[in-house]
């Protein structure tokens, strides 16, 4: 087994008419036995940015914690906050200082710049950025995670038609995965608001 | 200095924290996971006035193609680019590193980057860490010396080469090198055989796939044609595509959070002096 | 720097409270050669006085303007030698912020990492302040700005500044010609001009350098040729 799928994860990030929305489930387990079913993985960083951690769950908190530090001292240092594209750019710096003894977690990163332009953007463990003008996955469901997006995303989704498409992206995949479920939780950003919602899925 | 350790921006280097962690996960059973890799078929060959660099735009996680059109030429100094193969975040980062110093040392000699120096900080660098930082690269460019055009092995090894091509898709494109390369062919041939040397690793080569991208570096000149040939389009979308109905989707709680304005903040009065 | 539990610091407080070694420092950048920089509407300027101690040196290879970055240019007043340090810091800075960020360091961040290290050399141990102050141009997000560090390590931005030999006159100038809506060719003129104030002997491409950066964010230093014919226009 996998350390990777010790835990369990499932991750979508999509881009939609100047939106974007990234979505989890919601399971920790300690491989087949489920700990926790309000388990969360996606973390805001400031109001247009937001990080999803897939992977171990120890090591999702810890690098969000540090994530979470190196932010607020840029925006002390700066006194702005950072662009989604330089965010990338120190997550994968940070994770490929550890090449040599990584953070088991693939980060998805997801933001709308100050043009209200959408960002999204995922790493592997240590730190190789990939960028995407549709869609992202990561986590144990991430193969069929693939399969559901590469069929259901559609560009210049609005919000609402978004969050359809991502749910049941997400919620049919988890499906297909026996370690990620117990529902989800979806963030849909637009440049007025914040629409979180968490769905309901198998508890199986 | 205990302190230092959180001050910022780090000095650089890797850090070893969690490797004794991760060694005892592996010891106990536990798989450690894969890093992304470009599978590849990068290859660079010399024309009459210059170099041509070719790339394939796939990059894998095992046996999951991960992005279907990545870039793998990297740029190094206006006159010199550095294709990549092997674990990506090893060549995204060893190329951006030297990129880094051969501009530190172009301000302090102001002269252009030659290819040799670029080649030399990549080997020393590699040899360093003994093949543990995984790039493979193929190194072109056109300095005051003429054009060159180098391969980069993982261990810090490197050879100087009329054609030459590294990745999983290697032998597949050096097939088209070695039956078509001539001495001083001029760019459009020498567009025409780099990228049939790509389409070979594309197509014959399940590490490498989608397009193929280029790059010609001559003397005081440089085109980057990003996806010079796509001989894979997406072929297979449902034209309607899948429609859910809004609502559709259960959902247990909602909560709107309205995003402040943006406040831009307006010069106050000039300080008095 | 300052390793050693025996290096003290050389920079210490008099019993009036005052730092000497950085007052003296300042006298230092005080007879240096003229340096002054000006901001325009769409641009910055920064020049410099080229005098060489002789005719026998070849002023071709003397650069006292230089780029840290392609978007920003540093001079100096003072001792050259130790503002190559500083140069050599603040280039390494800016590239340590890139590779971190992906994104060319703004401006006020690039000056005020510089001012720390300035900052430093006046309390580590075993070492003396730096006996330069810089004027910094740049042109980012935030428009075109121009910084003033000094030795001690505090740093301004100024609409327009100047430092080193006939500071004074040299501001008086300047608050004379200064106005808000200068456009960066004015500000050239403007620059020649004051610095053709207190010029001993007669000015030209080869005995002063002029460095600018406009909308399109490129630092450039001026050749002696396009000094000339900056010269040509403001006579």
């Amino acid at each position: 087994m996998s350390i990777t799928s010790y835990n369990g994860s499932a991750l979508v990030a999509m881009i939609g008419k100047n939106c974007f929305a990234i979505a989890s489930d919601r399971r920790l387990g300690v491989n087949f036995q489920t700990i926790a079913t309000d388990y969360q993985r996606i973390f805001q960083i400031h109001d247009r940015l937001y990080i999803g951690l897939s992977g171990l769950g120890t090591d999702v908190q810890t690098l969000y914690q540090r994530l979470k530090f190196r932010h607020k001292l840029y925006q002390l240092r700066e006194e702005r906050n950072m662009r989604p594209e330089t965010f990338a750019s120190l997550v994968s710096a940070m994770l490929y200082e550890k090449r040599f003894g990584p953070y088991f977690c693939e980060p998805i990163i997801a933001g709308l710049s100050e043009e209200n332009v959408p960002f999204i953007c995922t790493t592997d463990l240590i730190g190789a950025k990939q960028f995407s003008s549709d869609f992202v996955v990561s986590g144990t469901a991430s193969e069929s995670l693939y399969g559901a997006c590469e069929s259901m995303y559609k560009p210049d989704l609005e919000p609402e038609d978004l969050f359809e498409v991502i749910s049941q992206a997400l919620l049919s995949s988890v499906d297909r995965d026996c370690i990620s479920g117990w529902g989800g939780i979806v963030y849909i950003v637009t440049p007025e608001q914040v629409i979180t919602k968490t769905l309901k899925g198998r508890t199986d | 200095m205990a302190e230092a350790a959180i001050a910022l921006p780090p000095k650089g280097g890797f850090n070893f924290d969690l490797c004794k962690r991760n060694a005892m996960l592996e010891k106990n059973g536990i798989a450690l996971p894969r890093f992304r890799k470009t599978g590849t078929t990068i290859v660079g060959l010399v024309f009459k006035d210059g170099v041509i660099l070719g790339a394939d735009t796939r990059a894998t996680e095992g046996e999951i193609v991960c992005d279907k059109n990545c870039e793998k030429i990297h740029y190094m100094a206006p006159n010199i680019y550095c294709c990549g193969a092997g674990t990506a975040a090893d060549t995204e980062n060893v190329t951006d590193m030297v990129r880094s110093q051969l501009e530190l040392h172009r301000y302090a000699t102001n002269r252009e980057s030659r290819v040799v120096t670029a080649l030399t900080m990549l080997k020393t660098h590699l040899f360093g860490y003994r093949g543990q930082v995984s790039a493979a690269l193929v190194l072109g460019g056109v300095d005051v010396t003429g054009p060159h055009l180098h391969t980069v092995y993982p261990h810090g090894s490197t050879d100087t080469l009329p054609f030459a091509t590294m990745g999983s898709g290697s032998l597949a494109a050096m097939s088209v090198f070695e039956s078509r390369y001539k001495e001083d062919m001029d760019k459009e041939e020498g567009m025409e055989i780099v990228s049939a040397a790509i389409c070979a690793g594309i197509f014959n080569d399940l590490g490498s796939g989608s397009n193929v991208d280029l790059c010609i570096l001559t003397k005081g000149k440089t085109e980057y044609l990003r996806n010079y040939q796509k001989p894979n389009p997406r072929s297979y979308i449902r034209s309607k595509g899948y429609d859910f109905a809004r609502g559709h989707t259960a959902i247990l709680s909602t909560r709107i959070t309205p995003l402040k304005d943006q406040v831009t903040i307006i010069e106050g009065d000039a300080m008095e002096e | 720097m300052g390793d050693s539990q025996y290096s003290f610091s050389l920079t210490t407080f008099s019993p009036s409270g005052k730092l000497v070694q950085i007052e003296y420092a300042l006298m230092a950048v005080g007879a240096g050669q003229t340096s002054l920089g000006i901001k325009a509407t769409n641009g910055v300027v920064i020049a410099t006085e080229k005098k060489l101690p002789s005719i026998l040196v070849d002023e071709t290879s003397v650069q006292k303007i230089q780029k840290l970055t392609p978007n920003i240019g540093v001079v100096h007043s003072g001792m050259g030698p130790d503002s190559r340090v500083l140069i050599r810091k603040s280039r390494k800075q800016a590239q340590q912020y890139f590779r971190l960020y992906q994104e060319v360091i703004p401006l006020s961040q690039l000056v005020r990492e510089t001012a720390a290290v300035m900052q430093e050399f006046t309390q580590s141990g075993g070492v003396r302040p730096f006996g330069v102050s810089l004027l910094v141009a740049g042109y980012d997000d935030n428009g075109p700005q121009l910084y003033q560090v000094d030795p001690s390590g505090s740093y301004f931005s100024w609409k327009a500044s100047a430092i080193g030999k006939n500071v004074s006159n040299a501001k008086t100038f300047l608050e004379k010609r200064y106005t808000d809506d200068m456009e960066l060719e004015d500000a050239v003129h403007t620059a020649i001009l004051t610095l053709k104030e207190g010029f001993e002997g007669q000015i030209s491409g080869k005995n002063i350098e002029i460095g600018i950066v406009g909308a399109d964010r490129v630092f450039k230093v001026l050749t002696p040729a396009e000094v000339d014919d900056y010269l040509a226009e403001v006579e």
